[in-house]
C-alpha cells in the first residue's frame, strides 16, 4: 500500500560543498556531495527525512554582512548540529548530490552561508522517516508554509517520477513575497497567465502562493486557500491525500481540514532537536493514543518527523 | 607499543576495559548508539533513567542551546521498569561493557522497587542512583541536596540492590559537595559519579518568557567542564582518596585531554554526555586518545594517573 519512508543506512559522513547559493535576501540552496558509502545512504534518502548538519567548526561571515537584527546572537558559540530537510537528492555515477533549503535566522544558519564549494561538512544522516507515498490516490495536495517547502519540493520530484498518474497540486504560503523561498520576481510571475512557480513547474505541477499581506497571490493564511480551493474542487475525498510541511499553527489547521472533509494527511513536524538520532529525546511530538484519552510524547527525529496528521495532538 | 598500556581500571572491583562510560539520558539503552559505534569499546554504559512507572516527561521546548553549552528539561521521559524488563534488558544481555541502570524516583520506595526488580538481573554490573535531576518535581535534585535523606536512599537502595554495586550521582548544586558525597559513602555507595547538570534557565527577550516549557534545565556541555573538574578533585581530596570509594568524573567532556583533565583530579573513570548528542561516536576517540596520552607520558597503568594533581 505504502512505500518504506525510512532508509537503514544512518551513518556519520563527510560531505562535500558543490555550491551555496544566494537564491534571493536572506534565503539559501546548499548542494552536498558524497560519494562511497555515504553515497550509498544518501541515495535511498525519502523526502521528510532530514541530516544533522554539524557547523561548529564554520566560520561567521565578516561583521558587515551580519543583519543587524542577529548581531548580538552571532557571538554564540555552536555546541549542538542542526536538523535540515533535502529540497532534492540526485545520485550518479556512485555520488549522491543532497540540497538543502535554508534561510538566515540564527547564529547557525548564519555561518553556513560562509560555506563555499571545496568545503567539508560533517553530517549525519539520513534520519527519520519520510513521507508514505500511498499509491491509490488520484490527487496529491502539497500545502507548505514558508520553508516547509524544501520536503515537498524533494517530494515533487518523487512522486512525479514513480506515480506519473497522480495530479499534484501546490499551495504554498508565507507572510510576505520576500519570505516566499524562490527565486525570481514573484510578482512578475504571478503576472504570468496560469501562476505556477517554476521549482514545482519542472515537475509539470501546478502551484499557487499565499501571502498573509496579499503582496503576492492569494491574500491571506495558506490553510484559509487550502479551504476556498477544496470547495472550488469537487474531489473525492478517498481518492486524495495531503502532504504538508511547515509552522505548527499551520499543520494544525490542515489537520482540522482534512479531518472534517476525511481527507488523508501527512504532516511534517519540527521541534527543538539535539542529537536526531534519539538519544536526548527532547524533540518530542504529543501523539493521541488509540482508544484512550491518554497521549503520548513520540520523537520527531525517530518517529517522525512525518506523521498521519490524526495522530499529532497540536497544542496551539 | 600502544599494546603494552594497560588503560583497564579496577572500579572498586569491576573490571572495566577501559575508564570510558557514556552518561545516563545522553546515550539511550544502546541501541540508538549502536548505529554510530561499536558499543562493546566502551568501558562502561549507563541508561537513561528508569522510573517504576513509565514517565511521559515535561512539554516542548526540552531544549535550549546557550554558549557552549545546552540546557535540558525532558523531565526523565522513560518507558518504565515493566517496559525496560521487557524490551530493554535483552539488548543489554550480551555487551562487553559494564552497564549501569539510573534509578530515578519521587519517593525512596520507588528507587528501592526498581532495584529490588532489577538486583538479580545478570546483565547489569549495577546500578546509579539519580537523585540529583533537576527537571522534576518531587525526589530529583531535592532529594540530592539533603545529606541526611541522601544517606537513607542510599542505604534503602543498597539493601534492596543485593550484591549488586551501587554509584551515587551527585549534584552540583550544593554548598558543599563533599558533605553530601560523604553523605552517600557512609550508607554504602560504592562509587560516586559527578557532577549531574546545574540548574539554569535562559530567558527570551521578546516574550520576556523563559525559553523551556519546563521554564529551567540542568546546564551541560563544555560549559561546565572546569567547574566540574574542580568539583572532582574536591570530593577526592575530601572524601573519595581516603575512603577508597573510585570516582566517574563527568561534566561537558569533549576530548581525551577533557577526560585525562578528570583523571588527574581524582577520577578513576569518565563519563561522555552532552558529546555524545553531537558526535555520537566520540567515546572511541576519547579511548584512543586516553592510550595515546598514556603512550607518549610512559604511563604503564592508567590508575597511576588518578588524583595526581600538583
Amino acid at each position: 500500500m505504502t512505500e518504506n519512508c525510512s532508509s537503514p543506512n544512518k551513518g556519520i559522513f563527510s560531505a562535500t560543498i558543490c555550491a551555496n547559493k544566494q537564491i534571493r535576501q536572506g534565503f539559501y540552496r546548499l548542494k552536498l556531495k558524497f560519494s562511497g558509502a555515504a553515497a550509498q545512504s544518501f541515495a535511498k534518502a525519502r523526502p521528510g527525512q532530514f541530516a544533522e548538519l554539524d557547523i561548529s567548526g564554520i566560520a561567521l561571515p565578516e561583521s558587515k554582512a551580519i543583519p543587524e537584527e542577529l548581531t548580538d546572537i552571532s557571538e554564540r558559540k555552536i555546541l549542538l548540529r542542526r536538523p535540515f530537510s533535502f529540497c532534492d537528492v540526485t545520485s550518479k555515477d556512485n555520488k549522491t548530490t543532497v540540497e538543502i533549503l535554508y534561510c538566515v535566522v540564527g547564529p547557525a544558519s548564519l555561518r553556513m552561508t560562509t560555506l563555499s564549494a571545496g568545503d567539508s561538512l560533517n553530517v549525519i544522516g539520513p534520519l527519520g522517516n519520510g513521507f508514505s507515498i500511498t499509491k491509490n490516490k488520484k490527487t496529491a495536495l502539497f500545502v507548505a508554509g514558508g520553508m516547509g517547502v524544501g520536503p515537498l519540493l524533494y517530494l515533487a520530484k518523487i512522486i512525479t517520477n514513480d506515480y506519473p498518474d497522480t495530479i499534484v497540486t501546490a499551495l504554498v504560503g508565507a507572510k510576505t513575497k520576500e519570505e516566499l523561498p524562490f527565486k525570481g520576481r514573484l510578482d512578475e510571475i504571478a503576472q504570468q497567465l496560469g501562476f505556477s512557480l517554476p521549482e514545482f513547474a519542472m515537475y509539470s505541477i501546478e502551484s499557487s502562493v499565499a501571502t498573509d499581506d496579499g503582496s503576492v497571490g492569494y491574500k491571506g493564511f495558506v490553510t484559509d486557500f487550502l479551504a476556498e480551493w477544496l470547495g472550488q474542487n469537487d474531489l473525492e475525498p478517498q481518492d486524495t491525500i495531503i502532504y504538508s510541511c511547515g509552522p505548527k499553527a499551520m499543520l494544525a489547521k490542515i489537520a482540522d481540514i482534512a479531518q472534517e472533509k476525511k481527507i488523508d494527511c501527512q504532516v511534517c513536524t519540527e521541534q527543538m532537536m539535539a542529537c536526531g538520532i534519539g538519544l536526548c529525546q527532547s524533540c518530542a511530538v504529543e501523539c493521541k493514543v488509540s482508544n484512550s484519552n491518554e497521549t503520548i510524547y513520540k520523537l520527531c527525529c525517530k518517529d517522525g518527523p512525518v506523521f498521519d496528521s490524526r495522530e499529532v495532538i497540536f497544542r496551539i | 607499543m600502544n599494546n603494552k598500556i594497560d588503560i583497564s581500571v579496577d572500579f572498586a572491583g569491576i573490571r572495566l576495559a577501559n575508564p570510558v562510560f557514556t552518561a545516563s539520558g545522553t546515550c539511550g539503552y544502546t541501541n540508538e548508539l549502536a548505529d554510530f559505534m561499536d558499543v562493546n569499546n566502551l568501558g562502561g554504559f549507563i541508561t537513561k533513567s528508569i522510573t517504576l512507572k513509565p514517565k511521559k516527561g515535561n512539554a516542548t521546548p526540552r531544549i535550549v542551546e546557550t554558549n557552549s553549552g545546552m540546557l535540558n528539561a525532558i523531565g526523565l521521559a522513560n518507558i518504565g521498569l515493566d517496559e525496560f524488563i521487557k524490551e530493554k534488558l535483552p539488548i543489554l544481555e550480551n555487551l562487553t561493557p559494564a552497564v549501569f541502570v539510573n534509578i530515578a524516583g519521587q519517593t525512596i520506595d520507588e528507587y528501592v522497587a526498581v532495584a529490588e526488580r532489577l538486583a538479580a538481573e545478570k546483565a547489569i554490573a549495577g546500578f546509579e542512583l539519580n537523585i540529583s535531576c533537576p527537571n522534576v518535581s518531587k525526589g530529583g535534585i531535592t532529594l540530592g541536596t539533603d545529606p541526611v535523606q541522601v544517606a537513607e536512599v542510599t542505604s534503602a537502595v543498597k539493601k534492596g540492590a543485593g550484591r549488586k554495586f551501587l554509584i551515587v550521582k551527585l549534584s552540583p548544586a550544593v554548598t558543599d559537595i563533599s558533605v553530601i558525597a560523604r553523605a552517600a559513602v557512609e550508607a554504602g555507595a560504592d562509587a560516586l559519579s559527578l557532577i549531574n547538570t546545574f540548574t539554569a534557565m535562559v530567558i527570551d527577550i521578546e516574550t520576556g518568557k523563559p525559553v523551556l516549557a519546563n521554564r529551567t534545565g540542568g546546564l551541560s556541555g563544555p560549559a561546565i567542564k572546569p567547574i566540574a573538574v574542580y568539583l572532582v578533585n574536591k570530593v577526592y581530596n575530601e572524601v573519595a582518596k581516603n575512603s577508597q570509594i573510585p570516582i566517574l568524573g563527568l561534566g561537558g567532556i569533549r576530548t581525551a585531554s577533557d577526560a585525562i583533565e578528570f583523571i588527574i583530579a581524582g577520577a578513576s573513570a569518565v563519563g561522555i554526555g552532552t558529546a555524545n548528542l553531537v558526535e555520537p561516536s566520540c567515546a572511541v576517540k576519547i579511548i584512543e586518545g586516553i592510550k595515546k596520552y598514556c603512550t607518549d607520558k610512559k604511563i604503564a597503568n592508567i590508575k597511576e594517573l588518578t588524583g595526581t594533581l600538583k
